[in-house]
């Protein structure tokens, strides 16, 4: 048992690391924590007692705001700040049971109809309709109008009426998981239905529900305050909601007693507003859903010189780029790339071949000047038709996005819009990069490039859940063809697709390569793809160039041992009981590099000069070239 | 070695029923035929590669050899016993001889899990061990014929910690730790980087030798059955178009979808590029089934008989079987 509790213990230590971050979520609770404070020592903090009227005469009435009554007095003369304080107290205690009581109907009820779906999940859901349709706060005065108005009566009346939502929550999170391929698999194992619910739904289903919680308690708390207002409220229990009543019937507005008002409604507002900031600080940090990272053009790059125009003639040149993810706890930044240089000629198919964690996509999208916010290009540059895309404004860079390099993604139903027709995702591309496209053109360019990548002009106005995974694919290489790039770069595109699709793509990709001349970047982890269709390649390992070479010398006279370990891993067709060799251990983290050759950990020819010195790049001739001590001893 | 009875499957059907027409319709319900009629048997310790694009019904079988959709029509049975239709006490004894890895390592794993309690989960509910100690040990035991080494330095992480690869291999140790006799992968490397895919590969061979598991093996890719199933069985359309020995498949293909699929992979040579034969279009949906040969309108071979008559199976030899009406002679 000393175990879970270490546990537990981890987890909390975890959660409160990354609450702390956030600002709105500490003010929250800050706000509430000073309240429950208040709440429980109140005999303490309370100047008076709170129910006492001896000693009151017609001069305590209404009294101002003063050095022996904070708030000021009311109607009864008692003292405003001391009612406040024991009011706290009637308000919060409602609200947390009220909520109790929505929470544990709502949650259970939303995990029945969730989990165990058909017709329990529709009578359930349906009964959630009815309820959420009647409004709330009617129903309650009704209801207790016709009970007695005690403290009890309103507690439950609350709570029993406000789990609609909660349900709903709870439900669609329930679902979410029940789908999640750890169910099944916990099911193949033999778990039954209370086993999967206590293992696998709550602990997943928990952070919502706590943070739906918060938001409960502060409905509730509104709930008590509007009925007691209304002259609903327990006449025994003094909480903020009745203090607003009392004064209110009693002529406070009309004397001018502003205190006997301002107070408990201050008091209201307050914990709801803290309440309502702890909510969103926790679903901040307990809601996965939130957890996402933008793509967005990156920070200036830090050297910014004009180059020249560069000698070469290549399309596109990329000389000794280095790119670094810079984070925001004062450590070393994860060197993403270091020192890559290749170039691509018009009509060329580059592969780009490495694991993954290596900074192939990285790469890719400095090209296009698209990395995280963190990601920097710290050294180097990139030539584009000789104009240094690095040293661009913002501005500049945008006509050349799309227009001249363009992306086709891996995963192409995250990258296409669900509800969009692909025509219209087609077009909107054009439009976008293209600012005086003639109008009527449009739907014929649309047509054109649906023909290029093999999809029927009827297609056009099809929603993307309408195609199938390849036709998604060639959906993205049209759009990525729409404003007539120079280059497209191919970001694993057939990595999701079935042998035969992944065939049907490459051969698109290939044909579109003679018909328009495009150069491609073609970036996979899959070398049998490479040696089909690519001029040159480039093996990346931990962020730098492995080996660089023609297609040919990569398969048959590979230099570098992460290329010859790749390849022998590499299941050979035409030698079918050979045993395939693997390469033991994992790539680098990129934040904790080795210190001499990257590879060198799971090299299996590498001696002590590879671990502590990192091998330059050696020019083997023809333009082969390869980063390892052992190619520059036999040179 | 035949007349053993291990695990045997004979006319296995599974329809699922599309949304139905109309409440007051009398049209009959649209039905999609995921597995239409597929017969095989599996020795044990036997690795057999069920090979097909996605749609063509191969991880609902797998479904329905582990228990977890009822079939609709047709008989499983493991060790003489049909299996198609047990009680749930039953089941679970089952449930520990037939274990199954998935596809997606980043999903089959409950991320609020360590890897202990991944590990120990399926000993809990099968109530195996006397004592803690025991079970302890045989979660490291797992772990490491999984090729997690040492294990300890594995218990008390939780998924998100570990690579890709590794996770594979801590949903398989979870397999493990029952001592299955059958162990059911689909596609179990398809997410994985290609020079991570050998390592499991290798150590779902190795286990069926250390243990003697027999391991049906669900893929797309043919290419990379080859090292280590002994048969190969090439699913389309909810049935199996060819089976044989790996070597039969791979050396001498008979189905023209066969030949087709083995065209296409990538081959890593460039000297090596040949002819492929690249199909067009798609698996057609599995609600309307073409008639004759289900294959048909994609193949390039097919000829006019093929859109009437359903191609029975045709023997090459004792163990490869190809339904083609182009075969018969």
């Amino acid at each position: 048992m000393d175990n879970t509790q270490n546990q537990w213990t981890d987890r909390w230590q975890n959660f409160w690391r990354v609450f702390k971050k956030s600002r709105i979520g500490i003010v929250g609770l800050a706000m509430l924590a000073l309240i429950m404070f208040m709440a429980f020592f109140a005999p303490v903090i309370a100047p008076y007692d709170s129910s006492s009227t001896q000693d009151v005469t017609i001069d305590d009435i209404y009294n101002p705001p003063s050095a022996a009554h904070w708030f000021g007095t009311d109607d009864a003369g008692q003292d405003v700040f001391s009612n406040f304080v024991f009011g706290a107290r009637i308000s919060l205690m409602v609200g947390f049971f009220a909520a109790f009581i929505s929470i544990v109907i709502g949650g259970t009820l939303g995990l029945v109809a969730g989990f165990f779906g058909g017709r329990w999940e529709n009578f359930i859901m349906r009964f959630t309709d009815v309820m959420l349709v009647i409004p709330d706060l009617p129903l309650m005065v009704v209801i207790v109008a016709l009970t007695k108005p005690s403290l009890l009566n309103i507690i439950f009346v609350i709570g029993l009426l406000g789990w609609t939502t909660t349900a709903r929550v709870v439900r669609s999170q329930t679902l979410a998981v029940k789908s999640r391929k750890f169910v099944l698999r916990a099911r193949a194992v033999g778990a039954g239905n209370a086993h999967i619910i206590s293992r696998h739904i709550l602990p997943l289903v928990m952070p919502i529900l706590v943070v739906q919680a918060v938001l409960v308690v502060s409905l509730a708390i509104l709930n008590e305050s509007a009925l007691s207002f209304l002259g609903l409220g327990d006449p025994t229990a003094l909480s903020w909601g009745q203090m607003l009543n009392y004064a209110f019937g009693r002529g406070a507005m009309s004397i001018g007693a502003w205190w006997a008002l301002f107070f408990p409604g201050f008091g209201i507002v307050w914990v709801v507003l803290g309440l309502t900031l702890l909510g969103q600080g926790l679903e901040q940090v307990l809601n996965p859903r939130l957890d996402t990272h933008h793509l967005m053009p990156s920070r200036p790059v830090i050297q910014s010189s004009k180059a020249a125009l560069d000698d070469t003639q290549a399309l596109l040149k990329v000389q000794n780029l280095s790119i670094h993810y810079v984070n925001d706890e004062g450590k070393p930044p994860a060197r993403a790339v270091e020192n890559i240089s290749f170039s691509l000629n018009r009509g060329e198919l580059i592969g780009l071949v490495g694991e993954s964690g290596c900074g192939k996509t990285t790469l890719m999208l400095s090209l296009l000047r698209l990395l995280p916010s963190a990601g920097q290009i710290v050294d180097g540059k990139v030539f584009f038709n000789g104009q240094d895309l690095t040293a661009l404004s913002e501005a500049e860079m945008s006509k050349t996005r799309w227009s001249g390099i363009s992306i086709v993604f891996q995963g192409a139903m995250n990258a296409l819009n669900p509800v969009r027709t692909v025509g219209d995702q087609i077009a909107e591309a054009i439009v976008r990069n293209i600012k005086d496209f003639p109008r009527e053109q449009i739907q014929a360019r649309v047509i054109e490039l649906l023909d290029l990548v093999g999809i029927n002009a009827d297609q056009k106005d099809a929603y993307p859940h309408q195609y199938s995974g390849g036709m998604r694919q060639r959906a993205m290489i049209a759009m990525a063809l729409a404003c007539n790039p120079q280059v497209i770069i191919a970001d694993e595109p057939t990595t999701a697709l079935d042998v035969m699709i992944q065939a049907q793509i490459l051969e698109l990709l290939d044909n579109l390569r003679k018909k328009l001349g495009l150069a491609i970047i073609f970036v996979t982890h899959d070398l049998g793809v490479v040696a089909e269709m690519c001029d040159r390649v480039l093996v990346m390992y931990g962020g730098v160039t492995a080996e660089y070479a023609d297609v040919d010398a990569i398969y048959n006279q590979p230099r570098h041992p992460y290329t010859q370990e790749l390849i022998k891993a590499f299941p050979d067709l035409s030698k079918p009981k050979k045993k395939l060799s693997s390469i033991p251990g994992y790539p680098p983290q990129l934040d904790n590099l080795p210190a001499g050759c990257r590879f060198a950990p799971r090299c299996p020819h590498a001696f002590a000069r590879c671990r502590v010195e990192q091998p330059s790049l050696h020019n083997l001739g023809d333009a082969h070239l390869a980063s390892c001590h052992l190619v520059e001893a036999s040179k | 070695m035949s007349a053993e009875k291990f695990l045997e499957v004979r006319g296995l059907k599974k329809y699922f029923e599309v949304s139905r027409p109309g409440f007051f319709s009398r049209a009959a319900p649209r039905l999609v035929h995921a597995v239409d009629d597929v017969s095989f048997n599996l020795r044990r310790s036997e690795v057999i590669a069920l090979v097909g694009e996605s749609g063509c019904g191969k991880s609902t079988l797998a479904l329905l050899l582990m228990g977890l959709e009822e079939p609709t029509d047709g008989v499983i049975s493991f060790e003489g016993q049909v299996i198609n239709h047990v009680s749930d006490s039953d089941r679970k004894d089952l449930r520990r001889k037939i274990q199954m890895v998935f596809q997606d390592p980043y999903e089959s794993l409950n991320p609020t899990q360590t890897i202990e309690e991944v590990i120990n989960e399926p000993l809990e509910v099968h109530g195996i061990g006397e004592n803690k100690k025991e079970r302890d040990q045989r979660v490291k035991k797992a772990l490491e014929d999984a090729g997690l080494k040492p294990a300890e330095t594995y218990l008390k992480r939780y998924p998100h910690e570990l690579s890709g690869g590794q996770r594979q291999r801590v949903v398989i140790a979870a397999a493990l730790v029952l001592e299955p006799e059958i162990i059911l992968a689909d596609e179990p490397v398809s997410m994985l980087d290609v020079s991570i895919r050998a390592e499991i590969i290798n150590l779902l061979a190795d286990l069926r030798i250390t243990r003697k598991i027999a391991v049906i093996f669900i893929t797309h890719d043919l290419g990379s059955v080859g090292f280590f199933a002994d048969r190969v069985a090439v699913m389309y359309l909810g049935r199996i178009v060819e089976i044989g020995t790996m070597l039969e498949v791979l050396e001498k293909p008979q189905h023209p979808y066969t030949k087709a699929l083995l065209s296409v992979i990538p081959v890593p040579n460039p000297r090596m590029r040949r002819e492929r034969i690249i199909l067009k279009g798609e698996t057609p949906n599995p609600i309307d089934i073409p008639s004759g040969c289900r294959f048909h309108p994609r193949c390039p071979v097919a000829i006019d008989a093929c859109k009437v008559s359903d191609p029975p199976f045709i023997k090459h030899s004792q163990t490869h079987q190809t339904a083609c009406l182009l075969l018969v002679k």
